[in-house]
This record gives C-alpha cells, sequence and structure tokens, in this order.
C-alpha cells in the first residue's frame, strides 16, 4: 500500500487520500458526462470529449483504488471470485469495469442516444455507490444520514458543471452550477444537523476540530467564493469548484474516520 | 438466530476479575506480537484491537449515582455475528461464515480493501500494513475444529469465559441473568440476542449495554446498503429531474421573452 498523507492529524484513517482522489475523480468526471447527456445531448462533440474525460476519470481513479489495497496484485479476487452482491464494494467494481466500457464506446464511435443514456445510467451508477458504500460501513457520519447519495450526487453535477465550464462556457451552464452548488451546500448543512447526535466527534472535527481546514476551505473557497464569481470570472469560479469538490470528498471521508 | 449446534462463547461480566489471562493466551495461542502502548491513566492495555490484538478487556471505573463505586470490565472482541457486516461487505468471499457459524477471514484471499474494518460496529477487524490483509479472533478455530476450547476460554481463572454450543450457552447465560436479578442487579441482561441476528458470542452485564459502550439496535449492513441504494436512486432521479425542470423552463421563458 502506498500511503500518503495530507495535514491530517486525526490519525487512525483505514481510507485516506487516495480513496477521497478516487471519489473526486470519479465524481468530477462522470458528472461532466451525465451532463452532456442531460443537458447538451445533441452537441455530440461535447458528449463524447465528456466521455473520454469520464473515462479516463474511471480508469485513473480506478488505478488509485489498486494501489490502495494491501494486496494489490489480487485485485482481480474483487470480479472474479465470486458473486457478491450484498457488497457494495464487489458492485462498484463491476460498475466501475461496465461503465468504463460504455464510456470508451461512446468516445470511440458515433453511437444512438440510447446507448449514451444508458452509459449514462452505468455512470450515474459509479458516482453513487461511492456514497453507498460509506452508507453500508458502521461510522455514524455516514450512515445515521440517508444523505450521502445527495451530497455526492449534487457535488458531482456543481463538479461536472464547472469541469464542462473550463472549454465550454455557457450560460446555461452557469445556472446549472449555481443551482446544483446550492442544493449541495443545502445537504450539506442538513446532513450535518442530521448526523450530530449520532456523530458529534465527526461533525466537530470538521467545524472546529482538525478537519475545519477542509471544511471550512470547502465553504469558503470551493462554494461560496464561486458561487460569487459566476458572474464574473467564469474559469476561475470552475477552477475553485474543482477545488471544493475535492476538499468536500476529502472531509467527507476523513470525518467518518474521526 | 444461531444454529442451536453452532460454537458459542459466553462472557459473564459479573464474574470476570480483569485479569487479562484471555488476552495473554490469545497472543501465545495466535503467535501475535506484543505492541508497544502508553500509560493513559486507565488499566485498559493496549486501548484498542489491532491487528496484533484480537483480544482486549476494557475498564470503566467511577462512582454510581448513588455514591458507589463501580469497577466494570467487558470483553471487547469479534462478536462473530450470524448476520455479520463484515462479510456482507467483503466483495472476494475472504470473510466468511465457517463451519458452525464462526467468522473468520482467508488471508490467501483477502486483498485488503479494508471494507470489512469499516463495516464492523465492534471494531473487531483490523489491517496489518505489513501483510496487506485483515486479521481478526477466529474464536481459535485451529483449536475448536479439533475438540478443543479457544485459549481465551482455557485461559479464565475466573469462569467468566465459557465456550459451548450456541444452545447451551444461551440457555446458560439465561439462566445467570436470572440468578443476578434474584441477587439484586434488577438491570442484569444477556447482550447479542437480538444484534446482527444474533452473535456467536453473548455477555451476560449486569447494567445496560451503554454503560459498556456496547452498541444497542445496530442495524445489518444489508438494510443500511438497501438505504443507500434507495436514497441514491430518489436522489439521482429527483436531482436529474429537477435541474433539467429548474435550468431548461428558464430557459423557455427566456426564449420567450426575447
Amino acid at each position: 500500500m502506498i500511503t500518503v498523507n495530507l495535514p491530517n492529524p486525526i490519525g487512525e484513517e483505514h481510507w485516506g487520500l487516495w480513496i477521497a482522489l478516487y471519489f473526486f475523480l470519479a465524481g468530477t468526471t462522470g458528472g461532466a458526462y451525465l451532463l452532456s447527456v442531460l443537458f447538451y445531448g445533441k452537441d455530440q462533440g461535447l458528449v463524447r470529449r465528456s466521455a473520454l474525460w469520464a473515462f479516463l476519470g474511471v480508469v485513473v481513479g480506478a488505478g488509485l483504488l489498486v494501489i490502495d489495497l494491501g494486496q494489490p496484485l489480487r485485485f482481480l479476487n474483487l470480479l472474479l471470485n465470486g458473486l457478491y452482491p450484498a457488497s457494495v464494494m464487489w458492485l462498484g467494481s463491476w460498475f466501475l469495469v461496465l461503465a468504463g466500457a460504455g464510456l470508451l464506446w461512446v468516445y470511440l464511435g458515433p453511437t444512438s442516444r440510447g446507448v449514451q443514456q444508458g452509459v449514462a445510467v452505468l455512470v450515474a451508477l459509479v458516482v453513487g455507490y461511492t456514497a453507498v458504500l460509506l452508507m453500508q460501513t458502521a461510522k455514524p457520519f455516514w450512515n445515521a444520514s440517508p444523505l450521502l447519495p445527495w451530497l455526492f450526487l449534487a457535488s458531482a453535477a456543481t463538479a461536472g458543471g464547472a469541469l464542462l465550464q473550463l472549454w465550454y462556457p455557457h450560460e446555461k451552464l452557469s445556472r446549472l452550477v449555481t443551482v446544483s452548488a446550492l442544493v449541495e451546500g443545502a445537504v450539506l448543512a442538513l446532513h450535518l444537523i442530521w448526523t450530530y447526535p449520532a456523530a458529534t466527534p465527526g461533525v466537530l472535527a470538521l467545524l472546529v476540530g482538525p478537519l475545519a481546514w477542509a471544511f471550512w476551505g470547502f465553504v469558503v473557497v470551493g462554494w461560496g467564493l464561486p458561487l460569487f464569481l459566476e458572474r464574473r470570472n467564469v474559469a476561475l469560479a470552475a477552477l475553485l469548484t474543482l477545488v471544493g469538490a475535492f476538499l468536500l470528498r476529502y472531509f467527507v471521508v476523513m470525518a467518518g474516520q474521526v | 438466530m444461531p444454529n442451536p449446534k453452532d460454537y458459542a462463547i459466553l462472557f459473564d461480566a459479573s464474574r470476570c476479575i480483569g485479569c487479562k489471562a484471555c488476552q495473554v493466551a490469545c497472543k501465545q495461542w495466535n503467535d501475535l506480537e506484543a505492541e508497544k502502548t502508553k500509560n493513559r491513566g486507565s488499566y485498559a492495555n493496549p486501548p484498542k484491537l489491532t491487528a496484533h490484538t484480537w483480544i482486549t478487556m476494557r475498564y470503566y471505573e467511577g462512582l454510581k449515582p448513588e455514591g458507589d463505586p463501580y469497577f466494570d470490565f467487558i470483553r471487547g472482541s469479534c462478536m462473530h455475528c450470524t448476520h455479520a457486516p463484515c462479510v456482507s461487505a467483503c466483495p472476494t468471499g475472504a470473510m466468511a461464515h465457517r463451519e458452525g457459524g464462526v467468522v473468520t477471514v482467508d488471508e490467501k484471499t483477502c486483498i485488503g480493501c479494508r471494507s470489512c474494518v469499516q463495516a464492523c460496529p465492534y471494531e473487531a477487524v483490523h489491517f496489518d500494513e505489513a501483510k496487506g490483509v485483515v486479521h481478526k479472533c477466529t474464536m481459535c478455530y485451529d483449536r475448536i475444529s479439533h475438540g478443543d476450547q479457544p485459549a481465551c476460554v482455557k485461559a479464565c481463572p475466573a469462569d467468566a469465559l465459557t465456550f459451548g454450543t450456541y444452545q447451551e450457552i444461551r440457555a446458560m447465560a439465561e439462566e445467570r441473568v436470572r440468578a443476578l436479578k434474584e441477587r439484586g442487579y434488577a438491570r442484569a441482561n444477556v447482550y447479542g440476542l437480538a444484534e446482527l441476528g444474533g452473535t456467536h458470542v453473548l455477555y451476560v452485564l449486569t447494567e445496560h449495554p451503554s454503560q459498556y459502550d456496547l452498541p444497542k439496535a445496530v442495524r445489518e449492513a444489508e438494510k443500511r446498503a438497501a438505504t443507500g441504494w434507495l436514497s441514491a436512486g430518489i436522489a439521482a432521479a429527483v436531482l436529474g429531474a429537477g435541474l433539467k425542470f429548474i435550468v431548461e423552463r428558464r430557459e423557455a421563458l427566456k426564449g420567450g421573452g426575447q
């Protein structure tokens, strides 16, 4: 296992930086593909380009997952050792493989809208299963509220929209990013309130403890500032939103293990 | 509910003297290395289970509201749950029930993904960085499958640990609670009958489980995942349709106005 730690005095995490980075890559690039299919289906150039990005996100993300394993060379056990549909990790591995293959297909050849939408369902499963994976654990910050999938999907829409904005600044995208960022903020606040009684140490670590840098960094730099900059400097707003999306995944992953 | 003929252990907190003979016996039989620990002002040592410490006694001391001192001991280790969250979460089948309801990990199949570590509500599964796989209590499967007792049970000098079939152990536990209640322990109870489909380790307690930091009303991993999938499905539908509605309706309104 290759371990790299960001400033994180909580100490004993079992899932750390690689997992957060994978959540961020899959969520952001997957979100961009979902938005392009949902809102720009007529623009095949954009759909195929975002399929390439999402394919790379899935491949690089899966690579991060493999190097994070204690026995990376045994990663094929995930796929070939039998059927374990009760395990979200097992389902997620298959979603990654299938979505990766589908995205490559969409990128390489002209495909029908139906195929692109079918692949979008697989991509949505990749984006969504990460939250369910956390909810299956015994950690109250992750499972005391059912809102984690909402948070991850809203964040994927915000960050995916920001990624599209970088090469395709479009007014509709600005509205999309703004609306989904507002939803994301509301869901995050609700999640913290909901989980506070069961996961007090985790919530406090975010608000005033060792993870406050990531939490408030997200709130101020990765969420508030982009909302303010959306109409003034779209590229900067998009970049900050992407930073925020990473910080969000990182502090969610860490706060569950405080 | 475990099979009546399954293997089971009874831990009787009203008989435990906190001598840690079980901890030492576990280390010796399973050839687990000693770990450096710090004095944290408690007799509990090591403070937590690790990949090399599969059983540890936790100590609770203080004054009751009436002013009487208490000094309680509780066994911390794998409970060998019937609906074990670690088994549900395992994507490779490495963590599985063996004959007799015992949960063990196959170190040759384990990929070190730590899903089980996150899933266990008793923090009984731990990751061995050096070997890249997880370890936990095996109920001394190598002993019990040859007709012997687990090492911890054999070493207990106070009859606080007993090994037998689930049927015998459960009857003993219930009989013991009856006797304790007669002797004035009004809150005496058996822990592990309802938790996670019934655990193969039962505890006789003189106080409410929360007094010993034992989780009550633990949700099974399958149910947690089901809640997650349901929430993710609703989130995807609502966010997708909602964004589409909000963003494109505004577009249509604007188009009409121009």
